[in-house]
Order: structure tokens, then C-alpha cells, then sequence
């Protein structure tokens, strides 16, 4: 790409590109009891190589304290790799790390938990069958005089660190595999926070949190920030680099591309230089739909009830239209999905397909009924872990390979469905025999959506199928939708974000509690403050008076033409409570 | 459903829940060890109707004390390696290297006390072996004792050269038959206090964590830096160890080594663990599980034998408890996964 140098491109920049370079550097070798501003961690010429896939190729880059670290790039940019090379999972082929100005080894996990850093990492890793409280310390546990496990010590500060996240200590209690996604990731922040580490990291924290835990998170954030503590921080949402991040740094291909030192960040800049190509408009107008509906419905719900997930559920799809289920996380989408896809069993309502009646008592049946489901929880639910790129996208037609012709799973067709896949997604990989786990976490995303690509069907659910994707592929991925649908498919799309539903909708149903509360058509007359009223159910006064600071109670942010409110209600609590 | 082997943060502070939940909990933790101890005693009922005198009989009692027992204390190993996400099957052919080696060393006139320590120390060594090949070996732990189960095999043939041994001292059938206390042998009673002392150890201390959280997710537990590869060492030797104790009380109850000695062992000491709750796909198991699942195993052979029944079937009934126990194992997490999936 066309970021050979991080200073190419400095004529565009509203700021210095490569200011990693500038007034950062510590002063000889002195500032070991730095104040604000003083750098505490330091890259120099850092690289990483998996095979032939340049990760980091000479990465410089300064984390001071008390200062919020962003950094943004594309899918496979290298974000991750930076964050696990500091952490002590992947050692640096080549370069240094500078803690307090003298060079560091961070020979393993341990040795970067000894100089206090510590990291919430984008692929939640937890124990499911331990408990809450034993995830939090599993590394660094509370012992008694004797040495045992001291499990009201640790009660007690891990309580006190869940009342700061608004977090409910009655979760302590339980076994980690029973908490939502949010949840779970909650505990991992509180995990990190445990230790009072001096550099703490997150990488993609927010992709599963609620709008409430968001800013719950960034009003932490900005206390560990004013305590002093170094923050890397690690998003593709920009309206949340706007409102917690002092500097953002982006890397290209494993470069540090530019880097930008104050607000308001140049977000146009930023995307271009992830990009290293023109952007294509990223937050361009809301692309235009065909008004109503087309023809009859493929798809008809009546009255789809499972307590207490949702109640009473009724609406249609049809051939050829992209229905968005916009509302909070927790507001049982994804629960209806499920039970549509036969994962859950509701308890009442009826699903009729194409004027038959469709009970998918199983995913297998709903796949052949023409369903299919992108789960929002794709590192538990969506990926063959151990299995190769290419088995992983085919795993559903895999059965239709196999039927024809021969008997054995033939090589050339697996080959063409996964280049065609690779192309149409941009998966960066070593090769589609590689292992997926070797992907970065967006890519990962992706194969699983070329799965359902590759497979023939009349309806797509597409649960949040773009969290952790980049913003050039995101409006890839938007097309890629609305050319689906243009094919005659009919697609339903869950997410929680307010410019992607009004980029790919036809239609808008709002979910709130379990019911589906409001409907639009997106035709230009549906106004998207309106839209978020209806999820989030602030009444117009209330949305008014809150304020644009990631300290009051929510924030509105105007991303590209569109207002996204981060509301602090109160996040609906939906944990399965003792089977 | 709370069959983990720690002691839940539930009972810290009870008093934080209210009472129904409490209930609720009590049921819960008890729940699959409860089972099978219910089981056990409708076993045991059924049995003093049927054949009662035969059964409670000291010969028998004290007989079936001591199978459970020799079970009993490598499943106690067994259990922390499944639960690290590990298998061990060379333990059967790693008695027989023991039993030989010992027997070797009665022979050679060695002192009463250095023979044992000297059984038990090639014990942990052939846990060792194990353990350093998985954890350093990158081989699946199945694959890697498999070809030791060979090796051990191997040796074993090799230092007997044909011959059996019998010069065992009575010694040792003493104290590991014949001491008791009423009906019970004290080696049923070292094997309940090793499960209690294992009990504390998975509960209450770090190791026992970690232990816990290798095997639950292994990713997690190397980027958490927990000493992956030691617990591993770890488990694997004091399964080794605790090996050598079965194969000195083995030898203590039929004071013969032969090359068949310990052969089939491996497959009741597994059985024991996955009968006991210990899922075999690692993350958890209860020690306490394998105490229950050896008496629940060597109860069923007990009463084949009151019964007469052919000692083919009696191994089919402990290959069908094995693969029942590992399917509920699997269904249980299953179901926990579909409970999941409905937050
Ligand atoms: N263990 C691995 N083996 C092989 N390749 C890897 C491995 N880990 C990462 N990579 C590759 O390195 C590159 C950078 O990956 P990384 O995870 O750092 O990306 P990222 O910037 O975090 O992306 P995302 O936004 O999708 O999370 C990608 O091309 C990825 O496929
Ligand atoms: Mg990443």
C-alpha cells in the first residue's frame, strides 16, 4: 500500500504525522517518577512477521501517563499484534520496548503483569466454568496467612471495582459461562483494573457493551486517565475516539501511517490514511431506498413470545428488502433470531415461509427450510476454531460439495468458494489452508459471513454483522447487503448502530424490553434522533438536556451527518438466573 | 450444576442471598455428587435385599474397601489431569513397572521402607516422562501415553525376563489387608484422607485454580501467563505417584508380580473419574467424584461376582459405565451451552 513512511503524507494532516517522533521523547534518560505527559512505554522499531505476513514492520510509538492512546487502523492493520507484543504473548521480531527509558524485555504474560501492565483483549478470553470472582484473579489470587485462597478479600475489592462499572456484585456469585457477552466483558475490564496497573489496554472494549456500558467504561477510563495511568485504546467506532482518546495513532499494514496529537481529530484524515487510498466517503449520505416493500412476504411472525427474552413478536420480510431490527443490546433480538433459527424453542407464535408454516426445531432444519444466522457471538458460536480458512467458509454447504458428483469433499470447489470469498471480503490471509485463528479478529468476521454467502438461501439474519469491522469494509459489507437483497434475498439485519441501520435499511422495526416498540420506513422521513428515542424510550425533554461530554449522563456525537447517542439508562439486565 | 471442583464464592456469603436461592444453591452444588451417592445407596440397598449377608459379610466389605481404595487414589490424579484438559492411559502398565521394581528390590533384601520410597519414586518418574511430553512435546496427551503404556510395557517384560516374582514380605500384606479398623482396611483410609487433603488442595489453594483454569481455556490461561507447562508437569507426576501407592497396595493384596500385573488398570481408574463427574473435556471434575465413581465401579463388579455373572459382561458393563459417564459429562456441558445461549 502507499504508506512506505509515516511521514509521506504529512501535507493533508491537520496534525503531525509521525509525532511519535517529537516532544514525547523522554529527556536523556531521566523521568523514571514522570508526572502527566511523561512517557511511561515505548516501541522502537518494532516488528512482527507471521510467516510471510508482515503484522509490524518498524513501529514507533510513545504511551505517556496520564494520557487515553488511540489507535486506529484497518482490519489486520496489526493492532492486536502491537497489544499482545506488549503484553508479552508474541515476542517482537525485531525493535525494543522502553519502559521509564531503558529498554525492557517482556519475556512472557507474567513479565508484563510485573511492570504493571494490563490488557482487556479483543477476543474475550474467560473461563466459562469458573466463577466470576476466580476469572478476576485466577492470576494474581488472594491469599490468607496460610496461603489459601482469601475469597473475601477478594470479594471485597472486586466488589468495590463492580459498584465503580455499575456492575451488580450479585454477579460474583455466578459461573462466568452464564453472563451475557457484555457482561462477561465487564468482569475482563474489572480483571484489568484489579492490579492498578500502570498501562492498561483495550483492545476493541465496546463492541459488545450496551450504550449505558460504554460510558460507563469511559467514565472510568477517564479516572484511571487523571490518576495518572498510561491507556491504550483501541476502536473502529471514531465517535468513540472523539470522545475519550488525546491522540490516535494509525497503522497501515503494520506502519505507523500518521499520528494525531489533538482534538478535534481529522476523521476524514484518519481514514484516509488507514485506508492509504482515497476514502470512498466514509459517513456519506444515507444511500437512497426503494420506497415500501416488494411484493408478498416470505417471511411472516405472529405473535413470537419466549419470557423473558421478547413477547408477542409480529412482523413480515420480504423477498428482495433489508428489515433492521434497531434497539439497545439486551432487548432480545438476538434471542429472536435464535428461536427463529431454531436454537431457541419460543414458547408461542407462529412462523409462516412462503405461506407454510416454518418451526425450525433446529439450526440444521432452518439452513434447509433457506434460513440462515450470523451469530453475534461469533467466537463461541460461529467459528470451527481449529479448522482451516477455506473448511470453515465452506462448513454449511459443505453437505451440497460433497453430494455432487463425488463422494469426498472436492478440493477445487472448496478452492473457488474460498477465493471468491477472500476477494469479495478482502480477508488478509496467509493462505486458505491457514488456520482461522490466525486472522485478526475482524477477519475472522469475515469468513463467517462468506460462509453464509456461499450458501444458497432465502433469508439471511444478520446479527450485528459488522462489529469489529473496519470502516472501509464496513460500507463494503453494506453493499455486500443490499446487493443480497437486490438478488432477491431477503435479509434481516440486527444492530445497535444507528448509522449502519439507516445506511442499509429498507425498513426499520425498534426493539425495546422484548417488544418491538416503533416501525419506519427509510425513506428520508424517518428522523434517526427519533429512532434512538424509541430504543433507548427518553422522552424528547429528557434526550434534549443531555449533554455532549463523556462524563454526563449520555452523548450525543455527530458522526458523519447522524446523531448516535451513548445513553446512560440503565442496561436491561438479562441473565439466565439458576437453571 | 455447580459441579466444579472449587468451593463456589456461594458459600462466602450465604447470608447476600436470599433463602430460596440458598435452597436453590444447596441443590445445586450437590447435585451430580448427590446422584451418585444416591445411586450407591440404592445400589447398596438392592444388594442387602438380594444377596445382603454375602455382601455385608467383613470378607467381602473389607475385599471391596480395599479395590475401591487402590481405585480410589490414583483417581485422585486422574482427575486433576482430566481436568487440565489431559488423559493418562499408561497408568495400568505403569503399576506393572512399579510392582516389578519393587519386587526386584524385596528380592535384593532392601530395607522394608527404602523399598517403597524406591517404588514410589519410579512412580513420579514415569508421571514425569508423561507429563514433560505434554507439555513440551506439543503431543496430544493420549497419543503420548499411549506409547508410553508401551514402554512401560516394555521394561516391565524385560526386567521380569519371564519369571514371576513371590518373595514379597507378608509385611505388606499386613498393613495394606490386614490392618483395619473394624471392616476397614487402613488403606481405604489413607485413600479417603489423600481425597480430603486433594479436596482442600483444589478448593482452597492457588494451585488448585490454576489447575481448574488451564484446562477450561487453555488460550486464556497462556495469555493470563498462568505455568501452563508445570501444572501440566504437575499433574501428570502426582498422578505417577499416586500410581506407585496402588501398585504397592496391589502388590500388598496378591503378593505375585507378573507381566500381567496392573493390566486393564488404567481403564477403571478413568472410569472412576468420569463416572465421578470429571468431564473429559477438561475445566472440571471433583476429586470427591473419583472416590465415588471408584465405589460406584467396583460395587457393580462386587455384585457381578455375588451375582455370578460371566466376567465378559462385566467388562462390557464397565466400558458402557465409561462412555456414559463422558456422554453426561459432554450432555451436561451441552446443555449449559444451550442455557447459554439464552441470556
Ligand atoms: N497467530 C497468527 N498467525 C498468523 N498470522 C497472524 C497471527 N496473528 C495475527 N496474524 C496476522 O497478522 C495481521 C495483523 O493481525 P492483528 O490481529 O494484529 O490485526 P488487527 O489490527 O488487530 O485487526 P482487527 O481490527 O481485525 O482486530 C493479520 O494479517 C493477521 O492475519
Ligand atoms: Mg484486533
Amino acid at each position: 500500500m502507499a504508506a512506505e513512511g509515516h511521514r509521506g503524507e504529512g501535507g493533508e494532516l491537520t496534525a503531525r504525522p509521525g509525532a511519535d517522533e517529537t516532544g514525547t521523547r523522554p529527556p536523556g534518560g531521566g523521568g523514571t517518577a514522570g508526572g502527566v505527559g511523561a512517557p511511561f512505554a515505548r516501541l522502537v522499531g518494532v516488528s512482527k512477521s507471521f510467516g510471510s505476513t508482515r503484522a509490524l514492520s518498524d513501529v514507533d510509538v510513545t504511551f505517556a501517563r496520564g494520557r487515553v492512546h488511540a489507535i486506529a487502523g484497518e482490519n489486520g492493520a496489526g493492532k492486536s499484534t502491537l497489544i499482545k507484543i506488549l503484553m508479552g504473548v508474541l515476542q517482537p521480531d525485531h525493535g525494543r520496548i522502553e519502559v521509564d527509558g531503558s529498554p525492557t524485555a517482556i519475556a512472557s504474560p507474567a513479565a508484563a503483569r510485573a511492570l504493571g501492565f494490563a490488557a482487556v483483549f479483543q477476543e474475550p478470553l474467560v473461563y466459562p466454568h469458573l466463577g466470576v470472582l476466580e476469572n478476576i484473579f485466577v492470576a494474581g489470587p488472594e491469599r490468607s496467612r496460610l496461603g489459601d485462597l482469601d475469597r473475601p478479600a477478594m470479594r471485597r475489592r472486586a466488589a468495590a471495582l463492580f459498584e465503580q462499572l455499575e456492575v451488580d456484585t450479585a454477579l460474583l456469585d455466578r459461573r462466568m459461562g452464564e453472563l451475557r457477552l457484555g457482561h462477561q466483558q465487564l468482569v475482563l475490564i474489572a480483571k484489568a483494573l484489579i492490579e492498578d496497573a500502570k498501562l492498561i489496554i483495550f483492545d476493541e472494549p465496546t463492541s459488545i457493551l450496551s450504550g449505558a456500558e460504554t460510558a460507563q467504561l469511559f467514565r472510568v477510563i477517564q479516572r484511571l486517565r487523571s490518576g495518572g495511568s498510561a491507556i491504550v485504546y483501541i476502536s473502529h467506532r471514531f465517535e468513540e475516539l472523539e470522545a475519550i482518546a488525546d491522540s490516535v495513532t494509525v497503522l497501515t499494514d503494520g506502519r505507523v501511517a500518521g499520528a494525531f496529537e489533538a482534538r478535534p481529530f481529522d476523521l476524514d484524515a484518519i481514514v484516509r490514511l488507514m485506508s492509504g487510498r482515497e476514502t470512498r466517503g466514509y459517513g456519506a449520505a444515507p444511500a437512497a431506498h426503494r420506497a415500501g416493500t416488494t411484493g408478498p412476504p416470505l417471511l411472516e411472525v405472529e405473535g413470537f413470545t419466549l419470557r423473558p427474552y421478547f413477547e408477542d413478536v409480529s412482523w413480515r420480510v420480504s423477498r428482495g428488502e433489508v428489515l433492521c431490527f434497531y434497539g439497545q443490546v439486551g432487548a432480545g433480538r438476538t434471542e429472536m433470531a435464535k428461536a427463529l433459527f431454531g436454537d431457541l424453542r419460543p414458547t408461542a407464535g407462529t412462523v409462516r415461509m412462503e405461506g407454510k408454516p416454518l418451526a425450525a426445531r433446529s439450526p440444521r432444519q432452518a439452513i434447509r427450510a433457506g434460513v440462515g444466522y450470523l451469530p453475534e457471538d461469533r467466537k463461541a458460536e460461529g467459528i470451527f476454531a481449529t479448522q482451516a480458512i477455506s473448511e470453515n467458509i465452506v462448513a454449511t454447504v459443505l453437505g451440497r460439495i460433497v453430494a455432487r458428483l463425488a463422494r469426498y469433499v472436492r478440493r477445487s470447489e472448496v478452492r473457488n468458494l474460498t477465493d471468491s470469498q477472500r476477494e469479495a471480503l478482502q480477508i488478509k490471509m496467509a493462505g486458505p489452508s491457514a488456520p482461522i485463528s490466525s486472522l485478526s479478529g475482524g477477519g475472522q468476521q469475515k469468513v463467517i459471513l462468506g460462509r453464509w454467502m456461499v450458501e444458497r438461501l432465502k433469508l439471511l439474519v444478520l446479527d450485528e454483522p459488522t462489529r469489529g469491522i473496519d470502516v472501509m469494509t464496513k460500507a463494503q459489507f453494506h453493499e455486500i447487503i443490499r446487493q443480497l437483497a437486490e438478488e432477491g434475498l431477503a435479509v434481516v439485519v440486527i444492530s445497535s448502530d444507528l448509522p449502519e441501520v439507516f445506511e442499509v435499511a429498507d425498513r426499520i422495526l425498534v426493539m425495546r424490553r422484548g417488544r418491538i416498540v416503533a416501525e419506519f420506513a427509510n425513506d428520508g422521513t424517518a428522523p434517526p434522533e427519533e429512532v434512538l428515542r424509541q430504543a433507548v424510550a427518553l422522552d424528547q425533554a429528557d434526550a434534549g438536556a443531555r449533554g455532549a461530554s463523556a462524563n454526563g449522563n449520555g452523548t450525543i456525537v455527530d458522526v458523519g451527518g447522524v446523531s448516535v447517542l451513548v445513553p446512560s439508562g440503565d442496561p436491561e439486565e438479562k441473565e439466565v438466573t439458576g437453571q | 450444576m455447580t459441579d466444579i471442583g472449587i468451593a463456589l464464592p456461594k458459600g462466602v456469603s450465604p447470608d447476600s442471598s436470599p433463602a430460596s436461592s440458598r435452597v436453590r444453591h444447596m441443590l445445586g452444588r450437590i447435585e451430580y455428587e448427590g446422584y451418585l451417592a444416591g445411586v450407591i445407596v440404592v445400589m447398596a440397598i438392592v444388594l442387602t435385599f438380594t444377596v445382603g449377608s454375602a455382601f455385608w459379610g467383613s470378607t467381602n466389605l473389607s475385599g471391596l474397601l480395599l479395590d475401591v481404595a487402590i481405585d480410589t487414589v490414583p483417581a485422585i490424579g486422574m482427575t486433576l489431569v482430566i481436568v487440565t484438559g489431559g488423559i493418562d492411559v499408561s497408568i495400568g502398565s505403569l503399576v506393572g513397572v512399579v510392582a516389578v521394581v519393587i519386587g526386584l528390590s524385596f528380592e535384593a533384601h532392601l530395607p522394608f521402607v527404602l523399598v517403597l520410597l524406591i517404588g514410589i519414586v519410579v512412580g513420579i518418574g514415569g508421571g514425569l516422562v508423561n507429563g514433560a511430553i505434554v507439555a513440551w512435546g506439543r503431543v496430544p496427551p493420549i497419543i503420548v501415553t499411549l506409547g508410553t503404556l508401551s514402554v512401560f510395557e516394555a521394561i516391565t517384560y524385560q526386567l521380569l525376563g519371564g519369571v514371576w516374582i513371590s518373595t514379597i514380605p507378608a509385611e505388606l500384606t499386613q498393613i495394606v489387608v490386614l490392618d483395619r479398623l473394624g471392616p476397614v482396611p487402613y488403606s481405604f483410609i489413607v485413600a479417603v484422607a489423600l481425597v480430603a487433603v486433594f479436596s482442600y488442595i483444589m478448593a482452597r489453594r492457588p494451585i488448585g485454580l490454576k489447575i481448574y483454569a488451564t484446562g477450561d481455556n487453555p488460550e486464556a490461561a497462556r495469555t493470563a501467563g498462568l505455568p501452563i507447562r508445570r501444572i501440566q508437569l504437575f499433574v501428570y507426576a502426582l498422578l505417577g505417584g499416586l500410581t506407585a501407592i496402588a501398585a504397592l497396595m496391589t502388590v500388598g493384596q496378591s503378593p505375585l508380580v507378573m507381566p500381567t500385573t496392573g493390566q486393564d488398570f488404567e481403564l477403571t481408574v478413568i472410569a472412576a473419574a468420569v463416572v465421578g463427574g470429571t468431564n473429559i473435556l477438561g475445566g472440571e471434575g471433583k476429586v470427591i467424584g473419583g472416590l465415588l465413581g471408584a465405589l460406584l465401579v467396583e460395587m457393580v463388579e462386587d455384585a457381578a461376582i455375588l451375582y455370578h455373572v460371566n466376567s465378559f459382561y462385566q467388562q462390557i458393563v464397565l466400558g458402557a459405565m465409561i462412555v456414559a459417564g463422558v456422554a453426561i459429562g459432554v450432555a451436561r456441558r451441552r446443555a449449559r451451552l444451550g442455557a447459554k445461549a439464552e441470556r
